[in-house]
């Protein structure tokens, strides 16, 4: 797996408080930085998730569009921008591969509640940095291969565990097993890191 | 629960994998102000956060930046971020300028062209002159040069027409000189009877038109001469062509 470089994920967090009340005074020319500090990191995720290049481009679309509708809710004080962001183009690119494959019965009013803005309050302040994506890819190595699987199987596909069990032809326990021991790993992995930072 | 054994399902709430159950009793921790959990799930958000860097990078079409502006009505924006009416003017500028060079270039190609066919069309005419006073059978075949390394030729006296000289190894007239046409009478002085200049090759075809009178003439000279002519030979003949 190749990794992005995130060269352009490294502004400090004045930069967005300044950006979130800029969005919420709706200047469009703060839509345009927005777009330009992480448009190309929405979209990698949006295709990363849906595979393909004109429902990427509508799904970055569709969350940049909800950003500046909803950005009135957001605490531009204590919120992580990028995150909010990111998290509102995972949620939308998850929601139409599953709404493609006709799973519809699980998850919109989820992915509304989890992309709500007050939830990316009070964040480190260095969460979309560098140093953070090497930790969490050289963290996501050290997993074995079935750990590594359920975690993108979930993140990148938006899986239940009991949906991951029938892909995988696993039992539904060995899967969850292997969700739990992943992410305490990863969890760990970070944090011991951090410690050591 | 308490928070305590709760810490083991914050990751998988913020992914989205627990059971309704477990994501049921999580919630009412989180609804509780002061909750451990609060801040137990944001970090778990955090790595969330943290995994979407982990996709594999890609680069969206330019035309995407400006698709986004255009959701909030803002002028669109070109691929570096220039003001779409300024990118417009620009290229309006650029196309205008280019058309005009594209003008004047035509312009002074036709104008090019124009010269070029007219120069074609007099020598074209000059060429039948030419022809029709050598083909006329009135018209005197004189040779000169021969032996000479230099110049050589004829000299075409045509009663009607005129005089025809076609000559080869004639070095152009340097600056401030030209060559001039004699026509010399049996006895008499030298007439002049116009300028020429050869060609850089060294050929040289020279019409100069009007009745000749064959009979009296006795021979065609040339001379060289300075550039304004001369009304009598200043210089030694280069060409004789005796009738």
């Amino acid at each position: 797996m190749t990794f992005v470089p995130l060269l352009f994920a490294i502004f400090a967090p004045e930069d967005d408080r300044n950006l979130a009340k800029r969005l919420q005074q709706r200047e469009p020319s703060a839509l345009a930085e927005l777009y330009d500090r992480y448009g190309r990191l929405a979209y990698s995720l949006i295709y990363r998730i849906v595979h393909d290049v004109g429902v990427a481009e509508d799904l970055v679309q569709e969350t940049f569009l909800r950003v500046w509708n909803r950005s009135q809710g957001f605490d531009a004080e204590r919120g992580a921008l990028g995150a909010w962001l990111l998290a509102v183009a995972r949620n939308r690119a998850i929601d139409y591969v599953r709404s493609a494959g006709g799973k519809m019965a699980r998850g919109a009013l989820e992915l509304e509640y989890a992309e709500h803005p007050a939830l990316f309050g009070n964040f480190e302040a260095d969460v979309l940095s560098q140093d953070r994506a090497r930790s969490v890819r050289s963290a996501l190595e050290r997993l074995n291969e079935n750990q590594r699987h359920v975690i993108e199987l979930a993140y990148f596909e938006g899986l239940s565990q009991t949906e991951m069990a029938e892909r995988m032809g696993q039992p539904l326990g060995t899967v969850k097993t292997w969700v739990r021991t992943a992410l305490k790993n990863l969890r760990d992995d970070l944090a011991e890191k951090a410690i050591t930072a | 629960m308490t928070c305590d054994e709760l810490r083991e399902q914050y990751e998988r709430y913020t992914l989205g994998v627990l059971d309704a159950d477990e994501r049921a009793e999580l919630d009412t921790h989180l609804r509780s102000e002061g909750d451990p959990c609060i801040d137990g799930v944001r970090r778990a958000r955090e790595l969330m956060a943290t995994l979407a860097l982990t996709a594999p990078e890609s680069h969206p079409p330019a035309r995407l930046r400006m698709k986004v502006m255009g959701l909030v009505g803002e002028p669109k924006t070109s691929w570096f971020g220039v003001p779409a009416w300024i990118a417009a003017t620009v290229a309006l500028a650029v196309i205008a300028a280019w058309l005009a060079y594209s003008r004047r270039e035509q312009s002074r190609e036709l104008a090019g062209a124009r010269l070029e066919a007219q120069r074609k069309n007099v020598e074209l005419v000059r060429l039948n002159e030419a022809f029709s006073l050598m083909n006329d059978p009135a018209a005197k075949q004189l040779v000169f040069g021969e032996n000479a390394p230099k110049p050589r030729g004829r000299v075409f006296v045509n009663p009607r027409q005129g005089v025809l000289l076609l000559a080869s190894n004639l070095t152009p007239a340097p600056s401030g000189k030209i060559y001039e046409m004699w026509i010399i009478p049996k006895g008499g002085a030298p007439l002049p009877a116009g300028l020429f200049q050869s060609e850089s090759d060294g050929t040289a075809m020279y019409l100069r038109k009007g009745a000749v009178d064959v009979a009296t003439t006795g021979a065609i000279a040339v001379t060289m001469e300075p550039e304004a002519g001369s009304q009598a030979p200043t210089t030694t003949p280069l060409i004789v062509a005796a009738l």
